[in-house]
């Protein structure tokens, strides 16, 4: 669990749909970090971003409370934002905190690929 | 089993912490989800401690068979001004969402993650207990 430095990487998934994958501590250096790369995409057209946390097993409450202003400026453009491969305990730090109310989640990028395309079957 | 450990105020220190929650919950067979959940918990806490205790903080790890119930218990104690448990702050998303401030949810995910939680809170001293149960049902 030396995930001191964050490692965030961003990408276009389709049209209107960017990519951000992150492996590390989410604190406030890593919350801002992928707060950087969701601007980023959002400057370049994107409505909907995902975030994959795959190799991200521990967080912290500031990481997340960027995350939540990540959230509020996507729905204020009446975006959306979705998470994928995250742990049980992220899983349940994102509901206590309010996340998953408002964000999608799924297991990993094919499905939230399927959902994006409107294949309701995932 | 015990750790004890004098923690410096120095950036991602509270990592230190947790990586002792890593090895000892492991060592006493906690799952790994119950180990991250832990790791959350303290890393939260000494946040918490750092930010209003304004100094050192010392953290102990040992087990325990709490009610016949093998666990790890997490003790984290600071030196500031103390406050009262009973007032602290309740975050809830509805709370949070549009507001400026978005901070403040240290102690709802410590007690949210962790199966037993006391604070023992005076000008001077604040000790956070937390247990967590090897066969944790949360």
């Amino acid at each position: 669990m030396n995930e001191e430095q964050i490692k965030v990487s961003s990408d276009l998934m389709s049209e209107g749909v960017g990519l951000i994958s992150a492996a590390g501590y989410i604190n406030n250096e890593g919350g801002q970090a992928i707060a950087d790369a969701a601007t980023g995409l959002i400057d370049q057209g994107c409505n909907t971003l995902l975030i994959d946390l795959e190799g991200t097993r521990i967080i912290n409450s500031i990481g997340v409370s960027i995350l939540l202003e990540i959230l509020e400026k996507l729905m204020d453009e009446k975006g959306k934002l979705a998470f994928c491969n995250l742990t049980p305990t992220i899983s349940k730090t994102f509901e206590i905190m309010g996340l998953v109310q408002y964000a999608s989640v799924y297991p990993d990028q094919e499905a939230a690929r399927a959902a994006f395309e409107g294949d309701t079957s995932v | 089993m015990e750790a004890v450990l004098h923690l410096p105020v120095v950036p991602n220190v509270e990592l230190v912490a947790a990586k002792a929650v890593e090895t000892l919950g492991g060592a006493l067979g906690m799952s790994q989800t119950h180990v991250e959940a832990a790791s959350v918990a303290i890393v939260e806490a000494c946040l918490n401690a750092i930010e209003h205790g304004g100094g050192p903080i010392t953290v102990r790890l040992r087990d325990d068979d709490h009610a016949a119930k093998p666990c790890l218990v997490i003790e984290v104690e600071d030196h500031g001004h103390g406050f009262d448990p009973a007032k602290a702050p309740k975050n809830s998303p509805s709370r949070v969402l549009g507001s400026a401030s978005k901070r403040g949810w240290g102690l709802t995910l410590i007690r949210e993650l962790m199966d037993e939680v006391q604070i023992q809170s005076e000008p001077g001293k604040t000790v956070v207990l937390m247990r967590k149960y090897v066969e944790s049902a949360i």
